[in-house]
């Protein structure tokens, strides 16, 4: 198989999906890190710090949930739902879609 | 020269690559320490999954500066919104956050912060390996007495 023999089995094995949901739990993982709903949990630091770089690339991976969290919310936009399961892959044909 | 003997070319180069790290790794072993003894299940797990991002960052730094930098803009953009704001505070108050700091720096060993020039491997990567491979056997000891406080 080269670049100019592609093939459809390709779309099967993609796991683009699999990136999508890693990152939108990775995001879930900085809100957790930032106390979102449990601050009784997080221990909090007296001394008040700057935002960094580090910080800044928490919120990037943060900001990339969200966006993530969106486009499965708008798949499923005619049933309103609050909190929409983001772990469920969709159908194949529409992984295969994607990649054509 | 066809596509598909340029790509080969690619992936030679590549292996070479990944030859290159294996040797720098061996020759320094502070860069690739022994797994803690008796570890096993999680521990182990975790072990390797930290070597893996450090490999990772010191073996691709071109890559994971642009990367860095794509999620610190993103970052900084987000900021300026309300929720990242609220999510911004949060994070810079969270004593887990400064832990996880710790664990990166360590991993990193902070070769993707400062200078670096575009599509390009940082300053301070280079810097680091050479420190690495060069002052391998040099007695630490007495440098760290001439070294300020806060060097690395």
């Amino acid at each position: 198989m080269t670049l100019t023999d592609p093939r459809d089995a390709l779309a099967e094995q993609s796991n683009f999906i699999g990136y999508l949901v890693g990152l939108a739990g990775l995001a879930r993982v900085v809100h957790a890190l930032a106390g979102d709903g449990q601050s009784s949990e997080v221990s909090r630091s007296d001394v008040p710090r700057d935002s960094d770089d580090f910080v800044h690339v928490l919120l990037g991976l943060a900001s990339l949930g969200e966006a993530i969290e969106r486009l499965a919310d708008s798949a499923k936009a005619p049933q309103v739902q609050p909190n929409p399961p983001v772990e469920s892959p969709p159908p194949a044909s529409t992984t295969m879609r994607w990649l054509r | 020269m066809n596509p598909e003997v340029l790509i080969g070319m690619l992936a030679e180069l590549e292996r070479i690559r990944e030859l290159t790290l294996n040797l720098i790794e061996r020759e320094t072993p502070r860069l690739l320490p022994a797994p803690p003894d008796e570890a096993c299940g999680t521990e182990r797990t975790v072990f390797d999954l930290l070597l893996g991002a450090r490999r990772a960052v010191l073996g691709n730094p071109a890559a994971a500066r642009g990367l860095h930098d794509l999620l610190v803009a993103e970052g900084r953009r987000y900021a300026n919104t309300p929720d990242g704001a609220r999510l911004r505070d949060g994070l810079v108050a969270s004593e887990a956050v400064e832990n996880l700091r710790r664990v990166w720096e360590t991993l990193s060993l902070n070769v993707l912060d400062g200078p670096a020039a575009p599509n390009a491997a940082p300053d301070a990567w280079a810097d680091l390996l050479a420190d690495a491979v060069i002052g391998h056997g040099l007695d630490d000891s007495i440098l760290a007495r001439l070294r300020p406080e806060g060097f690395a």
